[in-house]
């Protein structure tokens, strides 16, 4: 049987056997799920590139196969979903209606996979459905307090987004009579400009929904930071990048391969103006889970800026960010998951030094914070780095400096998740929290690991990417195992930076360790400098409430325009409407009848001008 | 160049600063005191405060990631100083000036602070937390006007390497001070802010803070900041003179360029009073940004 099919049915087969493994036992089903997501990775590799699995179906063609540029997107699917299937194992455990949970996961995977090798826009769409509705129901599967509103709030606009990916559908059938995603491409140039542009706008909405591009992320935070952690590790990590991956179908496939850039550079502010804000609102949060679900939205606003900017080194940039966006945002939620699981809460009011207690996810959460600020020679810098260089050569001088302003308020939010979870003064509370389980923390780490290698010798991640730039249409694709340039031929060179600040930190370690080595001692942290008023034994000074109260009132006026508030708005306003309307149903018989009265009578007044 | 030359070239140049950047503290010292009509400590006060500071018989630390603050500071010092360049035209000491622009600059000029902040955060003590969320906050203030001048010199000259800015100046014999004299402005503004003298000295606030996130450090771990710290404020000051004012073509012009360009926040800062945080951020948001945009909206058409 072709490989392709193999990994459909392994999911969705699998996710319906596992259904009945956990109710048989727990720990089969556990085993199951880690075989069936290691079995998936392993079946993702053996696929050939080139393999098409097409039928003739009521004379529409349709097909399934990867191409390159959708396979870098499938590489993080295949990467992340097992981290996260074998991390969520011991993060489950205990928790009810489990068998529930695991199939949905495994169908989310295998629509994930779908999605990615769908050549037609009927089983894109199919796959897209399942996708959404399975992650719905992961959404309100914990049946906490407030849930059903988020629930709503995300089936709402997914439904947005699907009617609007349905219409295009629709649209694209009436108008070149083929439903193939590659005929689309090839024959989009000839179509009118109004159905360019209304196919183009309708998918960028649809699939903007999933990228949550403002105003369109309204459902992120919430859903991100409700699901399970394990889940949403692969949510935020790569549920999010399907959207990713199809506006840039949208963008550079349709319009900029057809010489239109101006809805890219539309979209590129949207992106921008995303980051901003989700910083911004990512700031002010007072739950971990809250803030890195604001923080993923900021981070896709700089890919979709990367996108809609266009230009080779954008596009490079925007699918590296991609990548590393899961691999540093699935490590996140993963170590706050940790927490959650160890400590009992999230919030950084309550939560306070675990750093003593759980070092291993206080590394690899701290690698992941490095890569999300862009500080060298994590990978992060990378991708920052490449993006604003080919903002600048390209001229988009405002879009640059609004990136700038979301990545140097990004400092702040990643340094309150790295104090509020592990530094801090230490508290009795939790004096027995421990480490999390080996298979917690070996998923994270393994995945810091990553991001180290990546910052230095970026060129195994390069490799793939510049193969799918090819299969996207963009020529000459250089690239150099740890060099970066830009168009004007300025460069870094990685090397040198991780040997500078490696070097220099070693040889200061050794020194700073071995001087006077009898005189250095440990203290705790309630032995501090208190201007003469020792701190008593129930005395915490932890510093967590309104940690960045000076910073919210500089930037106070940016928060009265919010998103949420304009579409109630726009709720209340269609309420009253209809509020209105139900007057005229009085209930009242000769009511009616009069309403009939003054409807003929309205058609005889009006009769010459109808008729 | 062999590894030898360049390992001493790099190393010397590492001297120099931290000698030059001790000096000027020193200075600093000399000059406030004597506005305040004091007599004031020697020139080389600062020299004997580091052997002081590194002998100390006994040394505390409170975990980990305080252990390690000063080292990030120290390795970001040193990283910055070798992706500047120095000396016009010189192969010597060229460093790792041809490696790495402006915008690594910017990252790595952060990676310091942010490291430091996480011992900060590791010692328990509220006034050293309280000093670094002041501190990220005031960087958004400056990093933004900052960031535009930048990108005004960048876009201006199309390129973003430092070396091409220099040599630009140094074969038109002009200052981009004098070409691009709007984002000058701006740099020179957000100078007291980016060294977090008065009035944005938000951060160490002797009289509130009590010296903020340096607080719980002593010894040999305060030793090695005022050293990272001598060399790191060497290099952002020769960062701007290569940036703005035509860099130097030897050893000497920098050191005399940097110095009249380090007397403008220390003067500043003599005379005036400390910002709340939303003041400092305001202020910054104010006039340095008018005059980056303009700058900007000059460079660009």
């Amino acid at each position: 049987m072709n490989t392709l099919v193999l990994l459909l049915i392994l999911f969705f087969g699998g996710g319906l056997i596992t259904y009945f493994a956990y109710k048989i036992s727990k720990i089969i089903g556990d085993i199951l799920i880690a075989l069936i997501g290691l079995t998936g990775a392993y079946l993702f590799f053996q696929i050939d590139i080139h393999s098409l699995v097409s039928i003739k179906l009521a004379g529409l063609r349709l097909g399934l196969g990867f191409n390159g540029f959708s396979w870098i997107f499938g590489l993080l699917v295949a990467i992340l979903s097992p981290l996260a299937l074998i991390y969520s194992i011991p993060y489950m455990k205990g928790r009810e209606r489990l068998e529930w949970f695991y199939m949905l996961f495994l169908f989310v995977i295998g629509a994930m996979f779908g999605i990615l090798m769908a050549r037609d826009w009927v089983s894109l769409f199919v796959f897209w459905e399942i996708m959404t509705w399975s992650s719905y129901l992961i959404v309100i599967y914990s049946r906490g307090k407030g849930l059903d509103k988020v629930g709503l709030k995300y089936i709402f606009f997914s439904a947005v987004g699907a009617y609007s990916l349905l219409t295009a559908i629709v649209l694209i059938g009436a108008t070149i009579k083929s439903l193939y995603i590659g005929d689309l491409i090839n024959f989009f140039g000839v179509l009118s400009l109004k159905n360019q542009l209304l196919i183009g706008i309708l998918l960028i909405i649809g699939f903007g929904v999933k990228a949550a591009v403002m105003p369109l992320h309204v459902w992120a935070p919430d859903a991100y930071s409700s699901a399970p952690m394990s889940f949403t590790s692969l949510f935020s990590g790569a549920m999010s990048k399907m959207g990713i991956y199809g506006l840039i179908l949208v963008v550079i496939n349709m319009y900029l391969n057809h010489g239109i850039s101006s809805v890219g550079h539309w979209l590129a502010w949207f992106g921008a103006i995303t980051a901003v804000m989700g910083t911004f609102y990512a700031i002010i949060q007072d739950d971990a889970k809250k803030l890195l679900a604001w923080s993923s939205v900021a981070q896709l606003g700089y890919i979709v800026t990367g996108i809609g900017v266009g230009t080779k080194l954008a596009v490079f940039a925007a699918i590296f960010l991609a990548l590393l966006h899961g691999a540093f945002k699935g490590t996140l939620f993963m170590a706050v998951g940790a927490v959650e699981r160890q400590a009992g809460t999230t919030k950084f009011s309550e939560l306070r030094a675990l750093i003593r207690k759980m070092p291993y996810t206080f590394i690899s959460t701290l690698i992941a914070v490095i890569a999300l600020a862009g500080i060298p020679p994590i990978a992060g810098f990378i991708g920052k780095w490449m993006l604003y260089e080919s903002l600048i050569t390209d001229g988009h001088v405002w879009l640059v400096v609004l990136l700038f302003l979301a990545s140097t308020a990004g400092f702040l939010y990643s340094y309150r998740i790295l104090f509020g979870l592990f530094l801090g003064q230490e508290e009795d509370d939790y004096k027995d929290v421990k480490e999390a389980p080996v298979l917690m923390t070996i998923p994270m780490l393994l995945m810091a690991l990553f991001l180290v290698v990546a910052g230095t010798l970026p060129g195994f991640v390069f490799k793939p990417i510049a193969q799918s730039m090819e299969a996207l249409g963009f020529a000459d694709i250089t690239y150099q195992m740890s060099i970066l340039t830009n168009s004007w031929g300025d460069m870094v060179d990685m090397t040198y930076v991780a040997m500078a600040l490696g070097v220099t930190f070693v040889v200061f370690l050794i020194v700073i360790t071995l001087v006077n080595r009898r005189g250095t001692r440990y203290v705790t942290t309630k032995d501090i400098h208190t201007a003469g008023e020792p701190p008593s034994e129930d005395d915490n000074y932890h510093f967590a409430l309104d940690f960045f109260k000076p910073f919210e009132r500089a930037i106070a006026p940016v928060f009265k325009y919010s998103m949420t508030r304009i579409y109630n708005v726009i709720g209340r306003g269609v309420e009253d409407f209809f509020q209105f309307v139900r007057r005229f149903y009085t209930g009242n018989a000769q009511t009616y009848a009069l309403y009939v009265v003054i409807f003929f009578a309205i058609l005889l007044l009006l009769a010459k001008q109808i008729f | 160049m062999t590894f030898w030359q360049t390992l001493g070239a790099v190393l010397l140049t590492i001297l120099i600063a931290f000698i030059s950047g001790l000096f000027y503290m020193g200075i600093r010292r000399k000059v406030i005191a004597r506005i305040q009509n004091r007599y004031g400590p020697p020139l080389h006060q600062n020299f004997l405060d580091v052997m002081k500071l590194w002998s100390k018989e006994s040394n505390i630390h409170h975990g980990i990631m305080q252990h390690l603050a000063p080292l990030w500071m120290i390795a970001m010092g040193v990283s910055t100083l070798l992706f500047i360049p120095i000396v016009y035209n010189s192969t010597f000491w060229a460093n790792f000036t041809f490696k790495g622009d402006l915008i690594l600059l910017l990252y790595l000029m952060v990676f310091g602070s942010l490291g430091f902040a996480l011992g900060a955060g590791q010692t328990g003590n509220p006034n050293s937390a309280i000093g670094v969320t002041r501190g990220l906050s005031q960087m958004v203030g400056f990093e933004i006007p900052w960031v535009m001048a930048l990108i005004a010199v960048m876009i201006q000259y199309k390129t973003t390497s430092l070396t091409d800015l220099v040599a630009w100046q140094q074969q038109h014999h002009t200052w981009i001070a004098f070409q691009q004299p709007f984002a000058f402005l701006a740099a020179l503004l957000v100078i007291p802010a980016m060294f977090r003298y008065s009035p944005y000295d938000i951060v160490i606030a002797p009289s509130e803070l009590a010296s903020g996130p340096p607080s719980e450090f002593g010894g040999k771990y305060m030793g090695l900041m005022m050293s990272s710290g001598s060399i790191f404020m060497f290099a952002k000051l020769a960062l701007i003179v290569d940036i703005f004012l035509g860099g130097a073509t030897s050893w000497l012009w920098m050191i005399i360029k940097t110095l009249s360009l380090y007397m403008i926040p220390v003067l500043w800062s003599a005379i005036n009073p400390r910002y709340r945080t939303e003041q400092a951020i305001w202020s910054l948001w104010r006039w340095p940004l008018i005059f980056a945009v303009l700058g900007l909206i000059i460079a660009s058409v």
